[in-house]
C-alpha cells in the first residue's frame, strides 16, 4: 500500500535534484555577473554581493567592442533570415503548388545543403571570398548566412505548403490570376505562421553563429557578436570573470527574450521539422 | 508516422489531411507515366520560365555558396600539402590511422556522439515525464529549458567559470572536504572531454524536454486509462503505452542530438581551443585547426569529408523518412 507515496517521493526528489543541478550554473552566472569587477577577489561567489551588473556589461561593451558587433549580428540575423525565408517560400511555392517537373531533384538540390557539416564549406568560401573582395565585409556575411539558412527554411516551408488547401489556388488559377499574383496575394498570407516560425529559428541560429564569424571576418566593426564574445573570453584573466560573465549575459539577452516571448513559435518550428 | 501505411493513392489528396510529409508527387521514374504526368510534359514555356524564376534564386544561392564549396573540398582532399601541391590519392585519409592528434580526435568525436545522444535523450524524457502541471514542477522544467536559449559560446563562458582551476566546482569540492577530487578539469584528458559533454548536455536537454512534452500531449488519455483499468502498473504503462507512442519524437530527438554532437564546435573552441596539446579536439575542431592554423588544407579537407560521411550516415534516420515521404 506504501508503493504509491514512495514512488512519488522518489520522483520528486529526483526532480528537485535535477532542477538544482541545472539551476546552479545559471545561478552562478547571474550572481557573479553582478559582483562589481573591482571587488571580485579571485574565487567564485555563491551569493549576490553589491550590484555591478550594468557596470560589468559596460566594461565588456567597451573592452570587446560588443556594441558594433551586436549591431552587426542584428543586421546579419534580420536581413539574412528575411532573404532566406523569402527565397525558400518562393522555392517551396514552386515545388509544391506549381506544376513543376523533377520535384524530387529540386527538393534534394536545395535540401542537401542542410545535411552537410559547415566545415565542408569553410576553406573554399574563405578563398573565393578573398578573390571576390567579400572577405571581411557585411554583405559577404549576409550572403553566407542566407545560403546556410535557405535549405532548412525551404524544408519547413515546403512541409507547410503541403498542408495548405489546394482549392484556393486552383480557384484563383481558374479566374486567371498569374502565379506571381497568387504567390503574393494568397500563398504568402497563408504561410505567414510558418514563415514567422522559420524566421525565429533562423534569427537565433545566425545570432549564435561563431564558426563563420571567425572564418570570414576579422575586423571589429564587421565581425558578429559571438566572435566578439570569444575574444572577451580570451581576456578572462585580465578583465576578470564578472566582466566576461556580464558580457555573456548581454549578448544572450536578445535570444533569451525572443525564446521566452516566442516559445510558441519555437515549438511550432520544431514540430514542422517532422 | 509511417508515411507508407497511410499514403493516399496517386494524385488524390484526402480532405483534411494534416500529415506534413504526405506525398505530392508519388510517381517515381520508371513506372508508366500517369495522365497528370503526361499533361505536365506539355507545359508551356511561359509556365516553365515562371516556375524556374521561383526556384532559381534559392537553387543558385545554395549551389554557389554550399554545393560548389562542397565539391571543391572533396577535390582538394585528394591533393597533398607539400609546397608544390600534387595529386595524392587517398594519402590525406591515411592520416586517420597515423596521425596521433587525429586518432584522438576520432576518439573524442565518438565520446561526443555517445554523450550527446544518451544524456539529452534520457534526461529529457525523464524530466518531461516526471513534471506535471503543478507550479513547482513547471519551475523545475524552466530551470532545465532556460540554458537552451544560450549560444554555444555563452555556454562555454559559463562553464569555463565553473570548471577552470580556481573555478566554482573546485571551490565547492574543497569546501565540502573533497580536496582530493579537485583538479584541472579542462587540463587532463579524458576528464576534459567528459566535462565538456556534460556542459553540452546542460544546454541541449532543454530542447529534448520541449519535444518530449509535445509528444506526450499527443498521447490520447483514453489509452492510458484503458491500461490502468487493465491493471497495468505505472512502469508498465510507461513501458508499453507511453514509450511506443513517443517513437516519432524520439527519432527527432536522437537525430538532432546526433547531428549536433557531430558538429559541435563552438563550445570546444571557446573553452579549450581543442587543447591542451590538441587533446580535446573533435573532427569539427580538427578540421579548423588543420586548415586555418596549421595550414594543412589537404588534411583539413579530408577531415571535413570524413565528417560529412559520418553526418550523412547518422542522418539516415531522417533521410529514410524523407525518402519514404517522397514515395521512393
Amino acid at each position: 500500500m506504501r508503493t504509491v507515496p514512495l514512488g512519488r517521493i522518489l520522483r520528486n526528489t529526483t526532480l528537485i535534484l535535477l532542477a538544482l543541478l541545472w539551476a546552479v550554473p545559471t545561478w552562478l552566472l547571474v550572481v557573479n555577473a553582478m559582483v562589481p569587477a573591482a571587488e571580485y577577489g579571485g574565487s567564485p561567489h555563491w551569493w549576490p554581493q553589491g550590484f555591478g551588473l550594468l557596470d560589468n556589461m559596460r566594461q565588456a561593451w567597451d573592452r570587446a567592442q560588443l556594441g558594433p558587433s551586436m549591431a552587426n549580428s542584428l543586421l546579419y540575423a534580420v536581413t539574412s533570415s528575411l532573404v532566406a525565408i523569402l527565397l525558400a517560400t518562393g522555392a517551396a511555392f514552386a515545388a509544391v503548388v506549381m506544376p513543376v517537373r523533377r520535384r524530387t531533384l529540386w527538393f534534394w538540390l536545395i535540401y542537401s545543403g542542410t545535411l552537410l557539416p559547415l566545415q565542408v564549406f569553410l576553406r573554399p568560401l574563405f578563398l573565393s571570398y578573398a578573390d571576390f573582395g567579400l572577405y571581411d565585409t557585411q554583405i559577404g556575411l549576409v550572403l553566407v548566412y542566407a545560403a546556410i539558412a535557405v535549405p532548412f527554411a525551404f524544408f519547413i516551408m515546403r512541409n507547410y505548403a503541403m498542408t495548405l488547401p489546394r482549392e484556393v489556388v486552383e480557384a484563383a488559377r481558374m479566374d486567371g490570376a498569374s502565379w506571381w499574383r497568387l504567390f503574393w496575394r494568397i500563398h504568402v498570407p497563408l504561410s505567414r505562421s510558418a514563415m514567422v516560425a522559420a524566421f525565429v529559428f533562423q534569427f537565433v541560429s545566425v545570432w549564435n553563429d561563431l564558426l563563420f564569424g571567425i572564418t570570414l571576418s576579422t575586423s571589429r566593426n564587421i565581425r558578429p557578436v559571438m566572435a566578439a564574445l570569444a575574444e572577451l573570453q580570451g581576456t578572462y584573466v585580465s578583465v576578470g570573470p564578472p566582466v566576461v560573465l556580464g558580457g555573456a549575459i548581454l549578448v544572450s539577452l536578445p535570444t533569451v527574450v525572443l525564446f521566452f516571448s516566442a516559445q510558441r513559435f519555437f515549438v511550432s518550428s520544431l514540430k514542422l521539422t517532422r | 508516422m509511417s508515411a507508407s501505411a497511410t499514403r493516399p493513392a496517386a494524385g488524390t489528396r484526402p480532405a483534411g489531411t494534416t500529415d506534413p510529409v504526405s506525398p505530392k508527387d508519388p510517381t517515381p521514374a520508371g513506372r508508366p507515366p500517369s495522365p497528370r504526368r503526361r499533361a505536365r510534359r506539355g507545359l508551356p514555356l511561359r509556365e516553365r520560365l515562371t516556375s524556374g524564376a521561383f526556384l532559381a534564386p534559392a537553387v543558385l544561392l545554395v549551389g554557389a555558396l554550399l554545393l560548389a564549396p562542397f565539391a571543391a573540398t572533396l577535390w582538394r582532399s585528394l591533393f597533398n600539402d607539400h609546397r608544390a601541391s600534387g595529386f595524392a590519392q587517398l594519402d590525406n585519409y591515411r592520416l586517420f590511422f597515423t596521425n596521433e592528434a587525429l586518432v584522438r580526435s576520432v576518439e573524442n568525436t565518438l565520446m561526443w556522439v555517445a554523450g550527446t545522444v544518451l544524456l539529452p535523450f534520457v534526461l529529457g524524457l525523464a524530466i518531461a515525464c516526471m513534471t506535471d502541471a503543478t507550479r513547482w514542477s513547471r519551475f523545475a522544467r524552466l530551470c532545465v529549458v532556460t540554458p537552451y536559449a544560450l549560444s554555444g559560446a555563452a555556454v562555454a563562458v559559463v562553464w569555463n567559470f565553473v570548471l577552470t582551476s580556481d573555478g566554482a566546482l573546485n571551490q565547492l569540492l574543497k569546501t565540502v572536504g573533497l580536496d582530493s577530487l579537485a583538479h584541472g578539469w579542462l587540463l587532463e584528458w579524458p576528464s576534459s572531454t567528459v566535462v565538456m559533454i556534460l556542459a553540452n548536455a546542460w544546454q541541449a536537454t532543454g530542447v529534448a524536454v520541449i519535444l518530449f512534452l509535445v509528444g506526450l500531449q499527443g498521447i490520447p488519455p483514453e489509452t492510458l486509462e484503458a491500461a490502468s483499468l487493465d491493471g497495468a502498473s505505472p512502469w508498465q504503462r510507461f513501458r508499453h503505452v507511453v514509450l511506443p507512442q513517443l517513437r516519432p519524437v524520439s527519432i527527432i530527438v536522437i537525430g538532432m542530438s546526433l547531428a549536433n554532437g557531430l558538429k559541435s564546435f563552438d563550445l570546444i573552441w571557446v573553452l579549450t581551443q581543442g587543447g591542451p596539446g590538441r587533446a580535446t579536439e573533435t573532427l569539427a575542431v580538427s578540421m579548423y585547426q588543420e586548415t586555418f592554423l596549421l595550414q594543412h588544407p589537404g588534411a583539413g579537407a579530408a577531415i571535413a569529408v570524413v565528417l560529412t560521411v559520418i553526418v550523412l550516415a547518422a542522418s539516415w534516420l531522417y533521410l529514410r523518412r524523407q525518402l519514404d515521404a517522397k514515395g521512393e
